[in-house]
Parts: structure tokens; sequence; C-alpha cells
């Protein structure tokens, strides 16, 4: 019994089966456990660790307390502990309630203020690293270590790719870069490489290899690729029995179909002034992040199930780690993706796209309360913010709470694995059956733990 | 606090059986010579005949010829080694091709590449920074020289558990204890308060790879609770931690004249990182003159709940094996001796595991799966053997005969079963689809390098220099660019320098090397007992436009128009370099009237031959016939 089904899924996975011919298709045949209520993911990743205590997250409390040590602070929750300071350190900014919800948000995001209505705010997150590494790979696949599969490979492995001329999963990065840990960050882990995710550029050629080589002309390619069909129809027909041999043929039909449907979905250009502008695409400042979530919502128009967005790249200057310089660096990341994604909320909204795209906004960690320094903030993996909005999510709502210093998750605590768990269950895969053999055992994306938050969902 | 590392089961049902519990399971039992009139052929044709089958035809000498040298050196035959085998294709012939590849130094280089991946080998840390490891390539050196010595597999085995306890005055020793230390690591920021956390995962690591790589078994399933579906309990996890928990990162400076200088131990800090990283010296792994440290089993794996305290030992379901775990005694407490104690029970004649799982390692490689298909998990959970008397038998002939590797390679290159054809067969096929009997040699997929040196090999462009620093050859700039913050230099035009073997490319955790990672070579976190063979687009899309195929293809192009007077010559030579394979006469026309069309299509421009003829080295070097072994 065990068997046959480890070498069914290995099947699947090494692309030997007989579902590999259709493997590179539509749907891969695969079907969601129950009926999902989002068929995309876009995951803005705030890479560095924004402040839940000067974003979604107000404590009055700090105000009354700033200077003062906080009752709560221990010393070795600090990343830096020999900067990190027990003293309160107030918000600079103010926070007021938005929409008929009341959500309460900082003066830094005036334009994702409009859309608290739309926001499912968790106020309860915890991780378990206050490393960024250990702590992106948590965010990313559910574990510290590397070598785990990411949430795109684990969607992509249950669900299949909807798209028949583009990867299922895609990964914008920011301007500066990978964040750290590179392409761990979005590795297939030990299932097959096909489940990897594919980074794309928001200008010039979207993805490596994707451009004819010089010289050749598509009508050369055209040329190069019939003569190759034909090399590997007879050699799949000498041996019948091999399906990855059909699966080789498909995957050439697909890469020439890519070459020109990737150009096309990068080619921003197709867009109204109205909406590149509404992108902050004639901005400096918005420009980058902007092209990506309106690369974004292409990608998902178009099927593809997950987008990943990284606002900040390289190390922790320039992302949201702000060590040294809270307001300096929140204003400048603020600014950079504010309105990039109010647009992309009422975008995708406005096209009908919202109601089955799942938005998810978060870092690997949040920040701590304290003084580092005098004017930044450690690490926080104790207790942060995300808001979800979107596919199958409770608009206008606020969920949990952390103490009264925004330190510690406090009530209604959601662990990433909880929040994995609720991300599968609205695209319709109960966590603890998506699974995958594996050195002895079956892993999952939520190890041993994970409950879906039913309170998160409409 | 960090959780601790942690592992379930869903879907194995309450009731499970668990005969491994019972020193029955097939993998624990005592490892006896079946006997056998014929070898191997005798074993696969009973269970061919057992089935109303029987073996194929004799493999044409061309295609033979072709799948012994990919199998062996990981090389296509020049056209000089093919015309000079093609002229006598005898048995006795053949006896000597086989003699003289196991004897070439390509020989490591390829089968030491197999080794690397238990060894989750890469040139960089992994975790943070992804910062340099300028010496790890010597533990890679030391793989392919021992593979290319055919050192005995018990010394193998000792040299990198314990090298240092064996003979702590040779370098190769030191270097060899790089194993354990092959994993993802942090130097530069470990958070303080998970300091602990990430030493003991450190620690899991070398557990985990052991307990795989040699044993095949999944022994780091106890790390939080008593195993599920094998009979290990925690306390056989934590008995193992005992033997490694006192050692520390290790550095030996190798001076001038090869002599060791003193080991430094770089105990696990929040930032770790030596000066050392400059010169020459072995990452190896010690605990000289470290006080013994106590090892308890941790509740639920959490260091922050110690439960009893053990001593080293090996697990109490395996300690029926005539191996003994044999503790040095001495009247101080020390932790000398620990895991030489260890290495030598694991390669001792007496554990029936070590020598199935090498023999199976083996066979593998040259069939493109094991007889244990789930090579790193002789467990309840992984495959049983499909021929356990051929097991048990090449398990034998590798321990009765000295550990040495190649007189079982030779056994096995020398078979009927080996050296039948590949062909399919419908009614054997419909008997047994996967071809799991062996009713032909089964077709199958080559891995990353072989695909890229056999490209190098047909344009002539392979540099064969062996050993030292890895090399870094181009990375499309779209990759390059995404990853800032990895210092690959940005190579416009390759030449020589990165035309070496695969094996020799620098292997960076955070930007693997993507002509590679796209046809599955493993990611370096954890130890890869079976490489997986995907198919994708991007696969698709590289091989097809990337500069380096697209730039051998020249070179052959220019190669092959230089020695012959036409364009039938000089296809039919492409084609043979590419395929070592004589096309039949209609694939010669195909070809022929593919590159009259290209040359017509690049009417006008002065090397229009040459552009034809790399046009054909393109499809070629991207079709299945070129990516298989058959």
């Amino acid at each position: 019994m065990q068997t046959d089904r480890r070498t069914f899924l290995q099947s699947i996975g090494a692309g030997f089966g007989t579902l590999a011919a259709n493997a590179l298709l539509a749907s891969d045949g695969k079907k969601p456990h129950f009926a999902p209520k989002a068929d995309s993911v876009i995951f803005l990743f705030m890479y560095g660790g924004p402040s839940q205590v000067d974003t979604f997250d107000p404590k009055p409390a700090l105000k009354e307390w700033a200077d003062k040590p906080v009752p709560v602070y221990k010393k070795e929750d600090g990343f830096f502990q020999d900067e990190t300071k027990p003293t309160a350190m107030p918000s600079p900014w103010e926070f007021k309630k938005y929409g008929q919800s009341g959500i309460d948000i900082s003066g830094l995001l005036p334009n994702i203020s409009r859309h608290a209505d739309k926001l499912c705010v968790i106020r309860s997150m915890h991780a378990d690293s206050n490393n960024h590494g250990p702590a992106l790979n948590q965010m990313n696949s559910g574990f510290i270590r590397p070598g785990f599969p990411t949430m795109g490979s684990w969607l992509g492995y249950g669900l299949g790719n909807a798209s028949n001329d583009l990867p299922g999963y895609i990964v914008l990065l920011d301007k500066n870069g990978a964040p750290v840990n590179g392409t761990i960050n979005w590795s297939n882990g030990f299932m097959p490489a096909r489940y990897q995710g594919i980074p794309f550029r928001s200008q010039g050629v979207p993805i490596a290899n994707l451009s004819r080589p010089e010289g050749i002309s598509e009508m050369d390619q055209r040329a190069r690729l019939d003569f190759l069909k034909e090399q590997n129809e007879k050699y799949a027909w000498l041996h019948p029995d091999d399906s990855a041999l059909q699966a080789r043929i498909e995957a050439y039909e697909l890469a020439f179909r890519m070459q020109s449907a990737a150009p096309e979905v990068t080619d921003l250009s197709l867009e109204t002034d109205f909406t590149r502008k509404a992108y902050g695409l004639d901005n400096e400042t918005t420009k980058y992040f902007g092209r990506n979530c309106l690369l974004a919502r292409r990608l998902v128009e178009r099927g593809v199930r997950f987008v990943q967005i990284y606002s900040g790249g390289n190390t922790g200057p320039s992302a949201w780690d702000a060590h040294k310089d809270l307001f300096g660096n929140h204003s400048r990341q603020c600014a950079q993706t504010d309105l990039p994604v109010a647009t992309l909320l009422s975008d995708l909204e406005s096209r009908g796209l919202l109601e089955r795209t799942l938005v998810i906004w978060g870092g690997e960690f949040g920040r701590l309360p304290t003084h580092q320094g005098s004017k930044g903030r450690d690490h926080n993996p104790f207790g942060f913010t995300y808001w979800l909005a979107g596919g199958g999510i409770k608009p206008g709502h606020i969920h949990g709470a952390s103490d009264d210093f925004g330190y510690h998750a406090a009530e209604d605590k959601v662990h990433v694995h909880d929040l994995h768990a609720t991300i599968f269950h609205l695209l319709g895969l109960d966590h603890k059956d998506l699974t995958y053999a594996h050195m002895g055992r079956d892993y999952r994306i939520t190890d041993v733990a994970g409950e879906v938050v039913h309170s998160l969902l409409a | 606090m960090p959780r601790p590392f942690q592992c379930f089961l869903a879907i194995l049902p309450l009731a499970v059986s668990l005969p491994a519990k019972e020193a029955g399971h097939w993998a624990f039992a005592p490892l006896e010579k079946p006997s056998s009139h014929c070898g191997i052929d005798g074993f696969v044709l009973q269970k061919l005949e057992g089935a109303g089958l029987g073996f194929s035809r004799k493999e044409s000498p061309g295609r033979l010829l072709r799948r012994v040298y990919l199998d062996v050196i990981g090389i296509p035959p020049s056209l000089e080694e093919r015309a000079a085998w093609l002229a006598d294709p005898s048995d006795a012939n053949y006896e000597k091709v086989v003699d003289s590849l196991l004897a070439r130094p390509q020989y490591g280089e390829r089968w030491g590449r197999h080794w690397l991946d238990l060894a989750r080998y890469a040139d960089t840390n992994g975790l943070h920074q992804d910062s340099d490891r300028p010496n790890a390539w010597r533990y890679r050196d030391y793989v392919i020289n021992s593979f290319n010595e055919d050192k005995p597999y018990a010394q193998f085995i000792r040299e990198q558990i314990a090298g240092d306890e064996l003979d702590s005055d040779k370098a190769e020793n030191w270097i060899a204890t790089g194993f354990c230390r092959n994993g993802p690591s942090n130097e530069e920021n470990v958070a303080k308060n998970e300091l602990e956390a990430y030493r003991l995962d450190q620690m899991d690591d070398v557990i985990s790879t052991i307990s795989q790589v040699f044993l095949a078994q999944t022994l780091a399933c106890a790390r939080c609770h008593d195993h599920k579906t094998d009979p290990f309990v925690q306390k056989d996890y934590y008995q193992l931690l005992a033997v490694f928990n006192t050692t520390v990162p290790t550095y030996v400076p190798i001076n001038e004249n090869l002599t060791l200088g003193k080991p430094i131990l770089v105990p696990i800090k929040q930032r770790s990182k030596t000066k050392l990283s400059e010169g020459s010296y072995a990452r190896a792994l010690s605990d000289i003159g470290l006080p013994p440290k106590e090892t308890h089993i941790l509740i639920r794996g959490n260091h922050m709940t110690p439960g009893e305290l053990v001593g080293s030992g090996i697990p109490s379901s395996l300690s029926h094996f005539p191996a003994k775990f044999k503790l040095p005694v001495s009247p101080a407490p020390t932790t000398f001796g620990r895991r030489l104690a260890l290495a030598n029970w694991i390669a001792s004649p007496g554990n029936p595991l070590t020598w199935r799982v090498m023999a199976n390692r083996i066979w593998q490689h040259h069939f493109g799966k094991g007889i244990v298909e789930t090579a790193s998990d002789f467990g309840n959970y992984g495959d049983r053997p499909s021929h356990p008397e051929l097991l048990d038998w090449l398990a034998c002939e590798l321990r009765d005969n000295g550990g040495h590797l190649k007189p079982i390679h030779k056994k096995i290159l020398l078979s009927k079963t080996y050296r039948q054809s590949s062909a399919y067969k419908r009614e054997a096929s419909s008997i047994d689809p996967t071809a799991k009997l062996l009713w032909r040699f089964p077709p199958h997929r080559m891995e990353a390098e072989v695909i890229r040196d056999s490209i190098l090999q047909a344009s002539g462009n392979l540099n064969t220099e062996a050993g030292g620093p890895g090399i870094k050859p181009r990375v499309p700039s779209e990759i390059l660019e995404q990853s800032k913050r990895n210092t690959w230099p940005k190579v416009t035009n390759e030449n020589k320098e990165h035309w070496r073997r695969s094996v020799y490319i620098y292997i960076k955790r955070q930007l693997p090397m993507p002509m590679l990672s796209l046809f599955d070579t493993p990611d370096p976190s954890q130890t890869c007992g079976a490489r997986f063979r995907s198919t994708t687009p991007t696969q698709s899309l590289a091989l097809l436009n990337d500069e380096f195929t697209n730039e051998q293809a020249r070179h052959l192009a220019k190669c092959v128009l230089a020695g012959t007077q036409n364009t039938r010559e000089a296809v039919l030579e492409a084609y043979l370099r590419i395929f070592s394979i004589a096309p039949s006469k209609d694939d010669l026309e195909k070809a022929i009237s593919f590159v009259d069309s290209r040359k017509i299509a690049q009417d006008g421009k002065t090397d229009s031959e040459k552009l034809a003829i790399a046009d054909l080295a393109v499809v070629l070097f991207n079709s299945s016939q070129f990516v298989y072994a058959d």
C-alpha cells in the first residue's frame, strides 16, 4: 500500500508516470481536495521585517512608556543584544481608523488606508527565528533549515499549473536583487525541478535564455524546433513506454510559446497610460515596485498560480531591516510600495480578480517596540502583523492582538504554520493531506503543526 | 524559542505493522553469499524466466561503446576510440576497453560525483551571506582520488567519519572529515538565543547524513520521538549524537611542504568566521583536547527539555549484527576514539547494511535505478529489493574482496544483463512495463554534468585538467543581476579555463549553475541518494538558447568543416561526434536536407555552411537521443 502510493507520487514528480505527457500543461489533471475560494496568490513579501507598531498595530502605551524600560523586554530577545535597549520607542507616525470597519493604519500608508475595508489584519502572528535567513526559510517553506519546497512549489505540486504558456510559480525581485538565501527562497527543495519558482524581470528579457540566440530569427528557431521535434518523436516512438520522452516534446513546444507569451505579459506598454500612472510607473520612487505589482496582476490574469513580489533585496539596509533609522527606512520602503499595493488592490477588484486572488502582505518577522541604538528597532518574531485580502478572506476584519506594547502575540495567536494552513485551505487544499514522501517520511509544508484559522475566512 | 526540527507521518494506517522491529527485516538479515553459477546474469535470468521473459539480444557495438563510456567516465568516446573499437568489437577487446576506462582519471571524476551528491558537497556556506569555502575543493578532490585509487570502501568510511582519529599526521585524513562539515552553515550571524538550536541542527545534519549515506536508515526521524516505521527509539539518535556532541569545526593549516599546522578548533559562536579562510587548510571536524560534553535525550527534540543522560552507542535494533561498537578503554574521561568506534562498526564486514547499501548504489548508477530504488532508505518506508539475492551476492563480492569497487564495476559491465540491447519490446513491456526485471538495458536521461561534458567533448573543447579550486563559467546576466549579493564573475567570453568538466564547477548554494540545476543537480542542503530526471520548459530554453550550447555548436561546425570535403561528410562527422552512433541512411539524408535548407536560409552570409552545421548541432544537442544513455 505505502509503496504503491509513494511510487505513484514519485511517478508524477519524476515525470515518468502516465500523467507525465500532460504534466507540463493545464492543471496536470490535479484537483484540489475541496472547492477552492481562491485560484491565485500574490504574496507581497516585505523582506527585512516591517514594524507592526508603525503600520497596522497602534500601541498608545509606547507613548506613556517612552524611553522607559518595558517590563516584557528580555535582553536575549534581541538579535543585536548589545545595541537593543529595554526602553519603549513610540511610533513616529500617527494612526487613524479607516473605512467602515475602522481598521487602524498609520500615516505611513495613506494609499493602502483607502482599502481598509478589504483587509483582514492579523495582529498576532509569530514565528520561530529572529534571523533573516532561517525566518525567510520558515515563511517560504515552513522549515527553518534550507532544503524544503517553498509555498509555490507545494501549490504547483498540489494543484498543477493553470497557465498553458507560463510557469505556475513566478518570483519578482526588488531592484536591489534577491534577499538573503538567494535561490533557496524559491527552491523546490526535495521536489523535482519543475516545481522551482522562476524569477521574472519586469523589464528587458523576463527570464534567462528566453530570447533566441543572437542572429537566430523566429523562423530560424522554428526550423530548428521542427527538426528537433522530428528527432524527438522518432526517439519517443522507439521507446513508447517512457512518457518522459513525450513530456520532452511538449516542453519544447511550451518553451516556444513562452518565448512569445513571456515578453507579451511583461510588456507593460500594452497597458493604458492611466493604468501605468496609477501603479506609479511615472514616478522614480514607486516605479520599480509598481511595475512588479502591475506585472503580478497580468500574471494572475493569465492563470499563474503563485506570484511572490519582494520589497527589499540584498542585505538589510536595502530592505525593511530598520536597525539604525526606523524613520528613514520605513519612510522609504512605504513610499516605494504604498501606492502600487493600493492600486493593485483596486485594479484586481475592478477587474473582478480580487474575489479569486488571495493577496498577502508581510515580512519574515516584525520589529521590537523598543529602541535599538537611538532610532532603530531590532527583529521581532514573537509578535507581528500580516494582512490578507481577496479570495475567501473576511474583509474589514482584525484578528488577534499583541500585548500592550506590541511585543508578543497575545490573543488568538497565528503561527506561520497556521498561516500556511489557512492559505492552502483557501486554495482548496488540506495542508494535512498534501504530503510528499522523502527520505523515509511524508513531509508537508506545516511540518507537524498548523491549524486553519477559520475566523479569517469570509 | 525556535521549535526543533520536526517530522511527522500522516498517511500510515494506524494499525501499521512494523516488521522491522523483528530482526527479520530484510536489510538487517545476516549477509551471506547466495550460491550462483552464473554470477549476476544467473540471478537476473532467474527472475526474468519466472515472469516468462528472457534477455534481449546483444547491444550493437556502437551503442554499447557509448553506453559504457558515459557510464564509467561520463564522456562519450572520441571518433578514434570509436573506430578502433568497431575494428574489433570482440568480447576480449570489450574487456580491454572496460579495463582502460576504469583506469582513467575520468572514472573518479564521474563516480566521485555520485558520492558528492551523497556528501551534499558545495563550495559555500549556504546560509546568510553564503560565504565562500575556499578550501572545500580539497574534499572534492579527495573523493575523486579515492575512487581513482580504488580505495577499500571500509577505509573510505573510516577516513570520512574519523580520519583525524585514524592517523592525524595525514592531511588526507583531515580533509576527509570534511564529509561531516559539508552541510550548510552560518559563520556570520547566528542569533545568540538560537546558538544551541543551531549547533544541534549542525549535529543533526551529520547524524542524518551518516545514517542515510552509509546505512540507508532515516535515523534523524528519531530526533523528536521514536521512529514511526523503523525500529529506532529516541535514545538511538542521542547515542549517536553523543559520538559527535563534543566535535567542533576545525581548520588544519596545510603548509607549503604539505606538512600540517596545529589544528584550530572553532566552537560555534554568533560570529565564528576565521581569518584562516585566506590560506590553505583542511576543513575538518574534531574534538581534540575538548572536555567531554554530556549528552541527554532531548524531549521532543527541544534542548530546553533535557531528559535521560546517554552515552555513545549504536541503535539497539542493530546490536545483533556481528559488528560490535567498541569504545577504546581509557582511564581518563575522553572523547577520543568515539567516532572511530562508530566508523569501525559501520565499516565492519559484520555490518550487513553497509555492504548492501553500497552494492546497491553501484548498481543504481550503472542501470539508472537501484535494486532497491530508494537507495538511501532501506527501512520499512523504503522499497524492497527487486533482486534480493543479486543484491546480497554483490554486497558479499564487495565486502569479501577488499571493499574495492572496480572489480564490481567490471563484473557488472561484462555481464550479459548490462550488454543487452536497450530496444523496446512490446510483449516484454506488457509484462514488465518499467523493465524492473531487466529484460532490456533501461534507457535513462543522463545527469546534467554528463550532458554538459558531452557537448564539450563533441565540440572538441573539453579541457581535461583535473583538480583544484572550482571554476566559474558564464551565468546568464539575467540571473547574475538577480543575485547582486553573490559574487559570481560576469563572464562575457568563455575560454578553455571554463571548459573543464562539470564536477569542477564551483557550487554556490545560493546561485547554483543554472545549466546544471535545471537538469536536476541536487540541492546540496541535504544528502541526495537518487536524482530526479525532470522535464521543464526552462530546461529546454537553456539547452536551446543559452550561449553555451550555441557557441559549442559553432566550434563543432568549424572543426567538422575543417576536416571534411563536403556537406555529406561534414554532417556525418557531426552526427558521429554528437551521438557516437552512425546514422541510418534515412537519418543522414534528413540531416543533410536540414543543413541544406539552413544554408539557403542563411544565404548571403559568408559562413552560411558553418552556421547551418551549427544549427544541426544545436538540434542534436537538444535531442532525446543525445540526453539519454541507452
